[in-house]
């Protein structure tokens, strides 16, 4: 019996074992090969690098314009995260604080939204950047990635600001604290838990969002990590060394993101989620 | 000046900023969008002309959209079945686990934070190299596939790599509802003579039908807007055999065609189908949580 349980302990461990072994495969033959010649890669995929030569990545770090690249994409996603969370903290205090028809009204209509598809609203949304003439303009896009994030952010602030007494920002309106005062100084850092879930959350998506860019730029001076990576590929459909060394340089920022904030990073998901 | 409309102002001051992205970014593109898709508006003419209901007769007989909206609910389907049931037995299994459970989620959720353009693109090298490696000099040979070039075995390839790509989030969801679960419940349930299965399958399952009911829906409405993964791997292809809704209303756009009026009246017929979609599930889901 007591071997029995052993068994089918080490059993489940070995499965275990098998599936983050299946997660990390892709990532770790990529890593793998990105040191090999092309001769090398081509004679055997499987095989360990017989020498660890950078060139490809020195080749591609070039080709992708990689700083340029990582700077748009840390400007998106910094950009979108900050608007996304003033706008939405602002909004979701004032709204659930508020009781008036108009409040229910406001709450409703940023809501709703969560359900629209991005591909049933990308084309009309094209329209208006270019209308707006913000076609290939970073800032214009971050302003894009705030309109399209705050539903969600104004959804989890709007809970989560349910949960905090109201007694405290009564006694400062008392003291002669005006509405901005009260939300900088006390209501924002209390917030701070749903905060770090709606950074992460939406730094994640913005980061990791390839169609959106795909659409509103076009001048390569411009482009994200993820474009600069796509159009690599297209250029060079069979050289495989330069696209898994592209494809590395592409990972390597979120996993090192990854590698420091795993717990806040894990803890954001499931905050999000629970409240979502 | 009354309470209220003090109070209203006040609260309009607040959430303006939010109010003006949302409505130039969303709210109007999505309005707007019923009002083009009755245009013939296209990427070479200045202006256009209403259409009436022209689009919505022609994407009637349009065989290619009606086969990327069967091929995206197809995938959604075996997405919301594969990635959730691989999701939840993840979660049971680790959620266990005194030591190592950290490792594992860790691990499990990695290929989350990647994007699934270059998650995709390191699928194509295992694909169209590394498998074929193993078959010619492991014997392998049930990897001898043309996993990219058959419509068949590219829908098993989009599966796989879009499940290796959410299954660690949805994960995190199931292990939250897991820590729900009161320890002496489960006690409890063994102690009357229940095996592991009966538990999970009468105590824990009814306990965390609320997180089932949100990873479904996540999968549904993820599912129905697909695109990077499948974007990477076969760009639709071969032919339009792996082609979604999303990739076919894209390249109707902004690839040759440019007829941007027709594309918006096929998005709008997207949005219908997964408003019925989700609401179908909704409410399948609400009636089974009650039933428990």
């Amino acid at each position: 019996m007591k071997q029995k349980r052993m068994l089918v302990q080490v059993l489940i461990y070995v499965l275990l074992g098998a599936a983050a072994l299946f997660c990390l495969f892709p990532l770790l033959m990529a890593l793998m090969n990105s040191f090999k010649t092309n001769r090398e890669l081509l004679t055997n995929v499987m095989s360990f690098p017989s020498t660890f030569n950078f060139d490809n990545f020195l080749r591609t770090f070039d080709k992708m314009n990689y700083l340029r690249s990582l700077g748009n994409t840390v400007f998106l996603a910094a950009g979108g995260v900050c608007l996304i969370v003033l706008f939405s903290a602002m909004a979701g205090w004032k709204i659930c604080r508020t009781k008036t028809h108009l409040s229910a009204f406001l709450f409703g209509l940023f809501v709703f939204s969560m359900l629209i598809p991005f591909s049933s609203i990308m084309i009309p949304l094209f329209r208006v950047v270019l209308f707006l003439h913000i076609k290939n303009s970073l800032v214009g896009l971050v302003f894009v990635y705030a309109g399209l994030g705050v539903s969600m952010a104004i959804f989890l602030y709007h809970g989560f600001v349910k949960s905090i007494p109201i007694e405290l920002e009564e006694s400062a309106v008392i003291d002669g604290c005006s509405s901005m005062q009260v939300f900088f100084y006390i209501i924002f850092p209390m917030l701070k838990p749903i905060t770090a879930a709606v950074c992460i959350t939406n730094a994640l998506w913005i980061w990791n969002d390839f169609l959106l860019p795909l659409i509103v730029i076009s001048d390569n001076k411009k482009y994200t990590l993820l474009l600069s990576t796509n159009t690599l590929f297209g250029q060079y459909s069979n050289d495989w060394t330069a696209i898994l060394s592209s494809l590395i340089l592409a990972a390597i920022p979120v996993i090192i993101f990854y590698a420091f904030l795993q717990k806040q990073i894990l803890h954001g998901i499931a905050d999000g989620a629970i409240k979502g | 000046m009354k309470k209220k409309t003090k109070q209203n102002i006040s609260m309009l001051l607040f959430t303006l900023p939010a109010l003006i992205v949302y409505a130039v970014f969303k709210l109007i593109p999505a309005i707007s969008g019923i009002y083009y898709s009755m245009t013939d508006w296209n990427g070479l003419g200045k202006g256009f002309d209403m259409v009436g209901l022209d689009n919505f007769k022609e994407i009637l007989s349009d065989k290619y959209y009606w086969q990327s909206i069967l091929f995206t609910l197809k995938y959604v389907i075996v997405m919301i079945i594969v990635a959730n049931l691989i999701a939840l037995l993840l979660a049971a299994t680790i959620e266990s686990r005194q030591r190592a459970k950290g490792l594992f989620r860790t691990i499990f959720f990695m290929p989350n934070m990647i994007s699934m353009i270059i998650g995709g693109y390191m699928w194509m090298f295992i694909f169209t190299k590394v498998l074929y490696y193993m078959a010619d000099n492991w014997g392998m040979t049930f990897f001898d596939k043309s996993w990219i070039g058959d419509p068949k075995y590219a829908f098993i390839a989009i599966i796989i790599v879009a499940s290796w790509g959410s299954v660690g989030y949805l994960m995190i969801f199931y292990m939250a509802a897991f820590q729900g679960v009161p320890m002496n419940l489960k006690e409890a349930a063994s102690l009357d003579g229940a095996n592991s299965w009966q538990t999970f399958r009468h105590v824990v399952l009814p306990l965390i039908q609320n997180a089932v009911t949100i990873c479904i829906f996540w999968t549904l409405n993820a599912g129905f807007q697909v695109f990077d993964v499948v974007y990477a791997l076969t760009g639709g292809g071969p032919g339009r055999a792996t082609q979604t809704a999303a990739i076919n209303i894209y390249e109707e756009a902004f690839r040759g065609n440019v007829r941007y009026g027709y594309a918006t009246a096929k998005s709008t017929v997207l949005f219908v189908i997964v408003m019925l979609f989700t609401a179908i599930q909704l409410r399948l889901m609400k009636r089974k949580e009650q039933e428990l």
